[in-house]
């Protein structure tokens, strides 16, 4: 598949996530149903760093994870039929290694392992100056696809 | 390993589940780990184990160990 980039404008077309919720600014390179990566920027007048923590600002371990699945999303929403189709988290394991503070560039790089009956496994990474942050192996569906392939009760 | 032990196998370890379970007819989401996911992850291993691929309409009716059966002849899987 060709690969191509999205703004944060088109990236509302294959995210269904809204800002201040929406953990990712650009969209840097996206293979539809193989990769995808991009950026937010941490400027430190984001939502959460005044009650996490009052003395210490950083990012939330657990928007640091919504951002890797959100990215993940990304290179299932762009494959033909998908776009604008809402996902829903299903598993996830993390490992947290560096704190993300204000001011830094969150790189954020998924890879699909596979994609299947509405099923996505796949990892991904959040990178600040160079190191990882983060890194993450998850499972994310679309239930509209994965409900066609259940028994009916 | 006969197809009969490969089909039990792929029950027990995609439900975590023991042997005896699968004497009655085990149904979809009448445990925990059959559901949504689980099913999809059991259907991917019983490809897997005897090298087919399901058609969409064969996971649809694939609601219980017992139809599971009848269903792998269509794909020339004999479960005795």
């Amino acid at each position: 598949m060709k690969k191509f980039s999205l703004d944060s404008k088109q990236l509302l077309d294959y995210q269904p996530n809204r800002p201040p919720f929406l953990m990712i600014d650009y969209v840097t390179e996206v293979v539809p149903g193989v990769s995808a990566k991009g950026f937010k920027n941490l400027p430190k007048d984001e939502w959460y760093f005044p009650i996490h923590f009052p003395n210490h600002p950083n990012v939330p371990g657990a928007l640091q994870l919504e951002a890797l699945a959100q990215m993940l999303t990304v290179a299932i929403t762009t494959l033909p039929g998908n776009k604008g189709k809402v996902t829903h988290a299903l598993s996830h394991e993390v490992r947290f290694r560096k704190e993300v503070l204000p001011e830094q560039k969150f790189i954020i790089k998924t890879k699909v392992i596979s994609w299947k009956r509405g099923i996505c496994e796949g990892t991904g990474q959040g990178i600040v100056n160079g190191e990882v942050a983060c890194e993450a192996k998850m499972k994310i569906t679309i239930p509209e696809i994965l409900e066609q392939f259940l028994p009916k009760k | 390993m006969d197809n009969k032990k490969k089909y039990e196998k792929v029950f027990m370890d995609s439900f975590s589940i023991s042997k005896d379970k699968l004497k009655k007819d085990l149904k979809y989401n009448t445990i925990p780990q059959w559901d949504s996911v689980g099913h999809m992850s059991m259907i991917a291993a019983l490809e897997d184990a005897f090298n087919i691929t399901f058609e969409m309409d064969d996971i649809i009716d694939f609601s219980s160990y017992k139809t599971g059966k009848e269903i792998l002849k269509k794909y020339k899987v004999n479960i005795s």
